[in-house]
């Protein structure tokens, strides 16, 4: 079967969608889609650039263009002018760039005061601590502490203030606005309003180590309403857990889980993330697998095997053992 | 075309052949080969390291290496390219064209340029020995502090990768002084600055670039250095560290170093489009004086890479403004190239493409830097494969297309044999389209949320590009295996190139292919810009005559102290991984080299007189460069001390243990021997052999005196509890001013040499030029010394 013209159009056709549909810009970590008010100030000059950036580009390619089609050598061309150069003409694609730059510069500048502001009073506080390899998030006023999964309410403005304990990090969720950099010894932040509720990935960008690629962040904004149920929830003692999750607790108040970990009313560890509402979180391990029994299993059998360079050691824990604590954990609603 | 016949002169050349002759050879031409062959075998090395991160990264949750094992691939694929290929591969170029294309016969220091390579070599090895022992570097070319602390990363591979570092940067500093006085000294007659071709004049650029970039990146690797050997505390937050000083003083060194490596590729596509346009370059000057400002301004933008640290909004500005500004002077190079071409008869030859190729490619990295210089922009991008994709733009698309563009244009000249034009070409376009197809796609990827150095991702929206990225890159090694098939065949068999394949514009074209080992049979007079092709299609047909030789020409023996110098530093490098004593044997070794070297041709008459273009010595010249990057140096000890005094979390603090008055005393000793110095001298160039041994006996003994006074402030310290580990003042205090003292105590090893041979009666008038040097030295470290006083002393 010879290919038609219409089979020829079609795979075309297939081809433009694959590749179109492979460029698809709003996807869960894009940083080309705002939904702060922060994201929305740096996408309106990301896009003024890129236009003006492309409008440069055009020029320069139809120039060059223009110029290698209409003066190629022709046998026995008599040597063309010696031009040695035009003062006129070089000052003018001296001064052009200044002014186009100015186009860009100014409203840089604007931006950047903008959004590197103070956060406004009544802002909502959460201290960001990044570790390797994982977030820790504290929000003072309300007195809790949550690891991995960020929620905030939409709407009202938020300061994250960003603390180091051991080497730099950069919290980066790109629909929420720009990274800032984790560094030990500073404190940075970011103040920002998020304006939709939704959920909104991130990771961390700044190369911190093995596990690196593994330190990823996920942000829910939710409604005020759903927020203060969130707060609500968190804010009570975990539930008395009951056959075997009440086993699993009996593990874990016998392992070395509790020198690094809090459970609200079981232990005080600080070193690892607190799982006082471990049940609450989608995901286990700074976002890398779906937090179901089965995974969260392996996880306590083999942390390394999952993430490599993890902190938390092998605990020797045996199948039974480890599904029991899994489900415990799980149940930490 | 004409070479005007001349008779054959008398040339005092060694014989060259055999591996011995490569390894004691002192000829720019032959080192230039060598650095251009071994770095081209590091250039595969770090293809390989990329192959393997890109086949990681083909498919979501790749399982090709481990995490460790990715993130040493992409340490060291940053570090091979960026110090053991572009920069070699440019100093093959440098070494082999600069003395072709200003008329002269050999560099300033032909056996200081062997030792460059040599010490090159030893570095690249020691990087690469990493893998061997089982501990390559895995913190990032930019090995961000704390992460490269003893405590995050406790094995030997930052060590690797530190040292090694060191010892490339002595190695990239040796050459720098040496082209730069090469240039300044050794043009041909009538070749004024404004008249060399553009090569030269970037390479001149560059080599300042190095001599006042390098400087701080070595101290803040002497910190580092200090911080894991000695438990120093520089990087130490606990202490009181900052973490961004580690930062400052890398991006001062790493945004100068992008154009280290990318202004030779400019120089270059600034000979190759005139010569294929047959136009010369259009604003020759304002090509010149824009490369210079890049350089210029190159230092004032380090903190665009740290617009995410939380520099403020004020530093941000003012460094965002500074980067754009850049971008005009790259614009007008651009619009400069274009214009050349315009109006020309375009000879579509495989260096032009390539030189085209890096106009088109340059600006699309050039433009998405401007997106980066706004810092709301850049805290979206930076750190993702956006910027992953701009870097290699400007990387590949310039700097290598650029040395892609040198190596066709100018590989007839070295090897004496053509390269297969139409193959070329078919190389050029596989290459163009391949690194298109991986890195083009890696803008979007960047734009939406991959960041970089991460060896796994989760599948979704970034899995089909990173396909695509994959397949490009092995395009890309498929067209360096056709390069290589290329040259190859040249080799074995290409056409025989004559003197002046291209109808060249520059002097290298004058003289044949391969050169001889004299270069030029007469260095020939230059009266313009493109006097060559003047001299063929001007209207003053024939070449002015050459000055006449007054003597035979003097070619360099052949020597083998460079090699065995390198080896001690090699040696002395690789033994603070293993024992103090290899490296206490490495040290002896280089020392006992340093002197062999520099008796060598000590009172042989055709190295007496080496005064140049600028009428200054090249010893003078070269010691002046080097006390340029001396400030430098001492310039970052001393502002490390400033930025934290007061900083440390413990004591005892400066106003519990300095001690003024012993240390004026030691001062004005100090002082006297400076003035002991100038007698010292003129008592040399007089010739009165009692009054130089009084002075420059008097002088090494008034350095001991200060020596000593500072063995009892130390010793009196460590007693009072400040050790180099007790407290950030004690780490910045011993290290300032024990390198102070270090340099001290090689000056008093330099002037005791030199009593030596006065004693012996072999140091004269004539040599008066030695202890000057020397004394140039010894006046610069009395000075830091003033300033150290004054500031560490004196001021509260």
């Amino acid at each position: 079967m010879t290919p038609s013209p219409r089979h020829g159009l079609r795979v075309t056709l297939a081809g433009f969608a694959v590749v179109l549909g492979g460029c698809a810009w709003d996807t869960p970590q894009s940083s080309l889609v705002a939904r702060s008010d922060v994201a929305q100030a740096i996408l309106d000059i990301y896009g003024l650039i890129t236009w003006v950036t492309i409008g440069i580009a055009l020029v320069v390619f139809s120039v060059l263009a223009w110029v290698l089609v209409r003066y190629p050598d022709r046998p026995g061309a008599p040597l063309p002018r010696q031009t040695r150069g035009h003062s006129l003409l070089e000052i003018g694609w001296t001064i052009a760039p200044g002014l186009v730059l100015l186009v860009i510069a100014i409203p840089t500048i604007q931006v950047i005061f903008r959004t590197q502001g103070e956060a406004p009073r009544g802002a909502l506080e959460v201290v960001v601590r990044g570790w390797q390899w994982w977030w820790e998030f504290r929000y003072p006023s309300l007195g809790l502490v949550t690891a991995n999964e960020l929620h905030l309410p939409a709407g009202r403005p938020v300061v994250l203030r960003l603390e180091g304990p051991d080497v730099i990090h950069s919290f980066w969720v790109p629909q929420l606005g720009g990274k800032r950099d984790v560094v030990p010894g500073r404190i940075n932040h970011i103040a920002l309003t998020p304006d939709a509720p939704g959920e909104y990935l991130g990771q961390c960008a700044e190369f911190c180590g093995a596990s690196h690629a593994n330190m990823r962040v996920r942000v829910f904004v939710d409604t005020p309403p759903a927020f203060e149920r969130w707060v609500a929830a968190q804010k009570a003692p975990p539930a008395e857990p009951t056959g075997a999750a009440a086993d699993g607790k009996a593990v874990f108040t016998r392992s070395a889980c509790v020198g690094c970990h809090t459970i609200r009313g079981v232990s005080a560890g600080t070193l690892g993330p607190d799982l006082t509402h471990f049940g609450s979180r989608q995901t286990l391990g700074a976002g890398l697998l779906p937090a179901t029994v089965e995974n969260i299993t392996a996880w306590l059998r083999h942390p390394a095997a999952l993430k490599p360079g993890v902190k938390m050691p092998d605990l020797g824990l045996g199948e039974p053992d480890a599904r029991a604590l899994a489900t415990y954990l799980a149940s930490l609603k | 075309m004409a070479i005007r016949p001349l008779a054959f002169p008398q040339v005092h050349a060694p014989a060259a052949t055999g591996v011995w002759s490569w390894i004691t050879t002192v000829d720019h031409k032959r080192i230039g080969i060598l650095y251009g062959t071994t770095a081209f075998g590091f250039f595969l090395l770090g293809g390989i390291e990329a192959l393997l991160i890109r086949l990681q990264l083909a498919r979501p949750g790749g399982t090709v290496v481990s995490a460790e094992t990715f993130n040493a691939l992409f340490t060291m694929h940053g570090t091979t390219m960026i110090f053991l290929a572009v920069m070699p591969l440019n100093a093959a170029l440098f070494n082999y064209m600069i003395p072709l294309m200003i008329g002269a016969r050999d560099v300033a220091f032909p056996r200081l340029n062997a030792l460059s390579y040599w010490i090159f070599l030893g570095g690249g090895l020691l990087l690469n020995a990493s893998w061997l022992a089982g501990t390559p570097p895995d913190a990032g070319w930019f090995g961000y502090a704390n992460l490269t602390s003893r405590q995050f990363s406790p094995s030997a591979s930052v060590d690797f990768w530190m040292l090694s570092l060191q010892v490339l940067g002595a190695s990239s500093m040796i050459a720098a002084v040496n082209f730069i006085v090469t240039i300044l000294n050794l043009r041909a007659p009538g070749m004024s600055l404004m008249r060399m071709p553009l090569f030269v004049w970037m390479t001149l650029v560059v080599q300042f670039l190095i001599v006042l970039a390098f400087p701080p990146v070595t101290v803040g690797l002497i910190f580092l250095t200090f911080d894991r050997f000695f438990g120093t505390h520089f990087y130490d937050v606990g202490a009181g560290g900052d973490l961004h000083l580690w930062q400052h003083l890398f991006w001062i060194f790493g945004h100068p170093e992008v154009y280290i490596l990318i202004l030779p590729a400019f120089g270059i596509v600034s000979e190759v489009l005139p010569t294929f346009a047959r136009k010369p370059l259009f604003g020759a000057p304002i090509m010149i004086y824009s490369g210079a400002l890049i350089g210029f301004f190159g230092f004032g933008v380090w903190s665009h890479h740290m617009f995410a640290a939380g520099m403020g909004p004020v530093a941000d500005a003012a460094f965002s403004i500074a980067t754009m500004i850049i971008a005009i002077p790259t614009g007008v190079k651009i619009f400069n190239w274009l214009a050349t071409l315009w109006g020309g008869t375009i000879r579509a030859t495989t260096a032009l493409h390539f030189a085209v190729g890096l106009i088109g490619l340059f600006t699309i990295g050039g433009l998405s830097g401007i997106m980066h210089a706004s810092p709301p922009v850049d805290l979206q991008q930076t750190d993702s494969y956006f910027v992953v994709a701009h870097l290699h733009y400007v990387l590949i698309g310039g700097s290598l297309s650029g040395l892609f563009a040198g190596a066709y244009y100018w590989w007839p000249k070295i090897t004496g044999r053509l390269l297969d034009e139409r193959l070329g070409r078919c190389q050029f376009w596989l290459l163009f389209v391949a690194f298109n197809v991986t890195f083009f796609p890696q803008h979007y990827l960047g734009a939406v949320g991959m960041p970089r150095r991460i060896y796994t991702y989760p599948d979704g929206p970034w899995s089909f590009w990173n396909l695509v990225s994959t397949l490009g890159a092995f395009g890309i090694a498929a067209a360096i295996l056709l390069f290589i098939v290329i040259a190859l065949r040249s080799l074995r068999g290409g056409a025989p190139a004559p003197a002046d394949p291209w109808d060249g514009r520059t002097l290298e074209w004058r003289t044949s292919s391969p050169p001889p080992p004299h270069n030029f049979d007469a260095i020939p007079p230059i009266y313009g810009r493109d006097t060559y092709w003047r001299e063929k299609h001007g209207p003053r047909r024939a070449p002015l005559a050459p000055p006449t030789e007054e003597h035979a020409i003097h070619l360099p023996a052949p020597s083998h102290w460079p090699v065995v110098t390198a080896l001690g530093v090699g040696v002395a490098a690789a033994g603070a991984l293993l024992h103090v004593a290899v490296i206490v044997a490495g040290a002896l070794v280089t020392l006992w080299g340093a002197f062999s070297f520099a008796l060598e041709h000590h009172r042989n008459p055709a190295h007496a007189h080496q005064a140049g273009g600028l009428g200054v010595d090249h010893r003078k010249l070269g010691m002046w460069t080097f006390i340029g990057s001396e400030c430098l140096f001492f310039g970052t000890l001393i502002a490390t001390y400033i930025a934290y005094k007061g900083r440390s979390v413990t004591g005892p603090h400066p106003h519990e243990v300095l001690n003024i008055p012993i240390t004026t005393a030691s001062t004005f000793d100090l002082l006297m021997s400076s003035l002991l110095m100038v007698l010292a001298l003129a008592a040399v160039q007089r010739g009165d052999r009692f009054q130089s041994r009084l002075w420059l006996g008097g002088t090494a003994l008034f350095g001991l005196i200060f020596l000593g006074f500072q063995a009892y402030e130390f010793t009196h310290f460590v007693r009072e509890g400040l050790t180099l580990q007790q407290n950030l003042f004690g780490s910045t205090f011993f290290v300032l001013t024990g390198f102070h003292g270090g340099h001290v105590s090689l000056g008093v090893l330099w002037l005791l040499a030199l009593l030596i041979l006065d004693l012996r009666g072999r140091l004269g008038a004539e040599d008066a030029i030695k202890v000057e040097a020397a004394g140039l030295y010894w006046h610069f470290v009395d000075v830091v010394w003033i300033v150290i006083f004054t500031l560490i002393y004196l001021v509260p």
